[in-house]
């Protein structure tokens, strides 16, 4: 799915997978941290993107 | 929209991810408010087709936790 | 009792002063009430289940750890707080986690800032258990070598750095995957255990790190230095539980845990009075569980009689039929206090709820769970004539139950709700960010407008439910279970391979109570032989089963006649047999016998015991070694126990136990000092060293190397009985027929390790005996009844049983027959219908379908939909989300 994407001109860092346990709270907190950083780094996608106007 | 405002499609597992979400609530925890969550009953819901829409519809990330 | 803030009455200024009363003023709920007071209410009760708990041991009386003085040295539960994701430190290590985190004396000020992170944390064992000198707790707490473990595991985790170590005197790790767990903690994980009882701590003055001394397994005195000490606080039974104990009327042992009967092991000594728990002697979460289980089958017993004479049937409502309305959606947006008001702007996001699509009402709710909220939105809804309810409020894991009974109430099929989380997942987690938090929420909840659009009413199907039961096993687990079972009203059938009843333990001569086996045995099977709701096969195997929950046909064949049983519950109490020892020259001598060889001769007053000078036992022959990884559980207190009976028949004979640890977990501890007390010699041995042994004319001899001495010891018995490793059938078909699991040893796999302990996670299908793991005669008994418990709570419900409406359905007419649905899922869910116009195309069995999804997103002709999750629906939010971009 990430290499479809990537082909497609969409970073792989757009893309997450993960597994979180719903004991985990802090790990989900972590996670969500690390792919807020990852993604505000490559600014707002605009491939792809439906053109509404 | 600004730079710093980012939109992340977030496919939660109700049992798994969806949970942990409430805990870090219920934990008081702190994260960046950028996350939109969709509640699925399991990974094994997630279509390619989701994952695409989402981009499509403008969101700048997509995840998925089970 | 609910879980809500109470007044404590010694301190409150309004009641003691009839001053203050700020908290009145600023409940939002108007639900302080100072006029209440006490009140004695009598209940009528046919049966009273007793589960008073425990207290954990406080260590302050222990001069020598100095607990109450020194700021590094914690209790297990307060190390347990620091490990935890919602504890003080959010479950970060750290020292001196006694003082507050934000201390305001100046004493805690200065102590405060020598905090650090700890790189070497020791575990002191038996701290107020199994002793004598210090306190009067003779008994082992059970649990403490575990959970000491565990701490030391996550801690490690938490921190690779640190260098943990464990201080034991034998490290009792007896239950269902524990030694592996041990095993793994010292291989895996590099946890230190020191088999030694440390004699005393000091503390460095101005660091605080504690020095410790003990004596090694040599003898040698060391010392060593640690930032932190543990101590694993045992389970002691409060005084005031003695005292409950007395007022009820029912005996209980010097501990103060209950009295019970090892084959009716959650009853107490008095008629209608049940217990469970800890107070039932030491033991962790999956044993209370099923301690818990046990003592409601045994109470329903009780109570058989008059079983539903004093129910009130349901007042039922009409559903309205909105197929075809054009979607009214009401929204509810909840305060949930200052929870979620405080942080997101509610009267703005109900302003904005109003103007999404379909909205037809909005409005904000102070609690929108509060009763009061709920009538009313029962009436808004018949009021306005809403079809669809959306309620941002917390989490739908714990509400949407609540709010969908309302939405029945009203008249509306459940399925028409939809819940968003504006509290776990946005007020309480941006609380610094309100403007984005609101901006959020508005978000969330067009998402959930768009959703609920398409919500359309699903349909419960009602289950059928046989109420005949199958006991696959007649030994003491399944009979125990049987018994219960039909005591309650239910056609109990019990297959059984041999042909008699009894299982392994007719070979056993008493239990670790002393209960004479054989004699309750032939009670216990008498009473099954003598009611009429039994049916028991004999000779009989079970060749073949088909269905699911409520609906199983199974094949019975016995002598070559087949015939049918069809059975709405199975319970699988196939037990597990003793091996056949590799070692110790067995089978060469008959002098070398096995456990259970010496129950016979004990039982049959063999008169060769007689003539019996010197007798040894070997512990752990085939347990706890790499083919069987795992702990056999009751070999230690059966070897102990029959060790005694030889010194009690004749004390000049010299008994030896040789062993690994000794695991007389519980009051069973107490039979391991009476042996010591009788003079048998314990003696210890490592697995890389075991025991040597030699037949001769004269004598067995056996050669060891002492663990105090480090010198080669040589006896010469002339009985040596080998404690054999207790193995389970691993029986692949039976697990087959019911698609049940096996874990690697061939134990079947229960539900939940923890939760769920008795009952498979195939519905309908129940475990019990030692086919589950090795159990002593009371804990199979225990697990008997627990099965039953589980089984006839589901029984009961035998006429509100439905099917969950969020499940697969199909589209036959797109359906392209492909079969990736059937061979994808993961519980049998799908298969291909066999008549009708559709035949050949995939149909869902509603009961088997959990509603993950997984054949939905496989399906290539898109034939498949997930009713409540439906493509269409999760689509509407995604774009609801693109709509503001």
């Amino acid at each position: 799915m990430g290499n479809l994407l990537e082909h497609m001109g969409i970073e792989k860092d757009r893309v997450h997978f993960s597994w979180i346990s719903s004991a985990e709270a802090t790990k989900f907190v972590d996670v969500v941290k690390e792919i807020s950083d990852k993604v505000k780094a490559l600014g707002p996608n605009k491939k792809f993107v439906k053109d509404y106007s | 929209m600004s730079d710093n405002e980012i939109k992340i499609v977030s496919f939660l597992c109700n049992w798994c991810s969806y949970g942990a979400a409430d805990l870090a609530g219920v934990s008081r925890m702190e994260y960046p408010a950028d996350i939109r969550v969709i509640r699925i009953p399991c990974t094994g819901r997630m279509s390619p087709k989701f994952v695409l829409s989402a981009f499509r519809e403008g969101a700048d990330a997509v995840w998925v936790s089970g | 009792m609910p879980l809500k803030y109470v007044i404590n009455p010694d301190v409150c200024l309004k009641l003691q002063k009839d001053k203050c009363g700020t908290c009145a003023d600023v409940c939002p709920a108007n639900a302080i009430d100072y006029t209440q007071t006490e009140e004695t209410i009598t209940l009528n009760a046919g049966s009273i289940v007793f589960s008073p708990g425990f207290k954990p041991f406080d260590p302050s009386r222990f001069d020598n750890y100095q607990y109450a003085n020194y700021p590094n040295v914690v209790t297990s539960m307060e190390f347990e707080r620091l490990l935890s994701a919602s504890g003080p430190t959010h479950g970060h290590v750290m020292t001196m986690p006694k003082l507050p985190m934000k201390p305001k004396k100046k004493a805690d000020k200065a102590l405060a800032e020598k905090r650090k992170d700890p790189k070497k944390i020791a575990w002191f064992q038996c701290v107020g258990s199994r002793d004598m000198n210090k306190c009067d707790n003779a008994y082992c707490s059970s649990v403490c070598c575990m959970y000491a473990v565990k701490e030391a595991i996550i801690a490690k985790e938490h921190d690779p750095e640190l260098e943990p170590y464990i201080f034991f005197m034998d490290m009792r790790t007896p239950g269902k995957e524990f030694e592996k767990y041990y095993q793994n903690a010292k291989e895996k994980h590099g946890i230190n255990f020191v088999r030694a009882r440390v004699h005393s701590v000091t503390e460095d003055r101005d660091t605080h790190d504690l020095n410790i001394r003990y004596a090694d397994e040599m003898g040698q005195i060391v010392d060593d230095s640690f930032d932190m000490v543990v101590l694993s606080v045992g389970l002691e039974i409060p005084q005031e539980t003695r005292d409950m104990a007395e007022k009820l009327g029912i005996d209980i042992t010097d501990h103060g845990f209950c009295k019970t009967d090892s084959f009716e092991p959650v009853t107490s000594s008095r008629d209608g009075v049940y217990v469970s728990g800890v107070f039932n002697n030491p033991k962790d979460i999956p044993e209370s569980v099923l301690d818990a289980s046990a003592a409601a089958s045994a109470a329903g017993d009780f109570l058989a009689d008059v079983r539903g004479t004093m129910t009130k049937a349901e007042e039922k409502i009409e559903e309205t039929n909105v197929i075809g309305d054009p979607p009214k959606i009401g929204v509810f947006v909840c305060d949930c206090g200052s929870n979620i008001a405080g942080v997101v702007d509610c009267p703005s996001l109900t302003e904005y709820a109003k103007e999404l699509p379909y909205v037809e009402f909005a409005t904000e709710t102070l609690y929108a769970c509060a009763q009061d909220t709920q009538d009313k939105m029962v009436e808004t809804i018949k009021e306005k004539g809403l079809n669809r309810i959306v309620v941002a409020a917390c989490t739908p894991k714990t509400h949407e139950p609540l709010f969908q009974e309302s939405m029945v109430n009203a008249g509306l099929n459940k399925y028409l709700f939809e819940m968003t989380n504006i509290r776990n997942h946005n007020s309480w987690v941006h609380k610094n960010n309100p403007e984005i938090a609101t901006e959020k929420a508005k978000d969330l909840v067009r998402m959930a407008v768009a959703k609920a659009a398409l919500a359309q009413p699903l349909a419960e199907e009602k289950i059928n439910v046989n109420d005949t039961v199958m006991v696959v096993g007649g030994g003491l687990a399944g009979l125990t279970a049987a018994k219960s079972l039909a005591t309650q009203g239910y056609d109990t059938h019990i297959v059984e391979k041999k042909d008699v009843l009894g299982g392994e333990a007719l070979k056993l001569y008493k239990t670790a109570q002393g209960e004479d086996v054989g004699e309750k045995m032939a009670a216990l099977v008498a009473d099954i032989e003598a009611n009429e709701k039994i049916t028991v096969h004999t000779n009989t195997t079970l060749e073949g089963v088909e269905g699911f929950v409520g609906n199983f046909k199974s094949k019975l064949v016995s002598g070559g006649n087949e015939t049918e049983l069809e059975h709405g519950v199975a319970v699988l109490a196939t037990g597990a047999k003793c091996s056949e020892p590799t070692e110790y020259c067995f089978g060469d001598d008959d002098r070398i016998i096995k456990t259970l060889d010496l129950d016979k001769m004990l039982k049959e007053q063999d008169a060769k015991l007689d003539s019996v000078k010197t007798a040894v036992f070997i512990q752990c022959v085939g347990s706890r070694e790499p083919n069987r990884p795992y702990c056999s559980r009751v070999c230690c207190t059966h070897s102990i126990d029959n060790a005694i009976e030889l010194k009690k028949r004749n004390p000049e004979t010299d008994v030896f136990i040789l062993y690994r640890d000794i695991r007389t977990y519980g009051e069973r501890e107490l039979l391991y000092k009476e042996a010591r007390e009788l003079g048998v010699i314990f003696i210890r041995y490592e697995v890389d060293r075991k025991p040597e042994v030699k037949v001769e004319k004269d004598a067995v001899k056996i050669t060891l190397i002492d663990h105090v001495l480090n010198q080669p010891v040589e006896i010469e018995a002339d009985l040596l009985t080998l404690a054999a490793a207790i193995e389970p059938r691993k029986d692949e078909r039976l697990a087959n027929f019911f698609k049940v699991p096996l874990n690697d040893e061939g134990f079947f796999v229960e539900k939940h390790a923890k939760l769920g302990p008795a009952e498979f996670a195939t519905d309908g299908v129940f475990v019990a005996g030692s086919g589950h793991y090795p159990k002593p005669v009371n804990e199979a008994a225990t697990q008997g009844r627990a099965a039953a418990s589980r089984a006839l709570t589901l029984l009961a419900k035998k006429d509100s049983l439905f099917t969950s409406g969020t499940i697969a359905t199909v589209d036959q007419e797109k359906c392209s027959q492909c079969g990736v649905c059937v061979s994808i899922c993961p519980y049998n869910a799908p298969g291909f219908a066999a008549d009708g116009r559709f035949a050949g195309t995939a149909e869902i069995n509603p009961v088997l379908c959990k509603g993950c999804g997984l054949c939905v997103a496989s399906c290539r002709s898109g034939a498949l939909h997930l009713r409540g999750f439906d493509t269409n629906q999760i689509f509407s939010q995604i774009f609801a989300l693109g709509e503001v971009v």
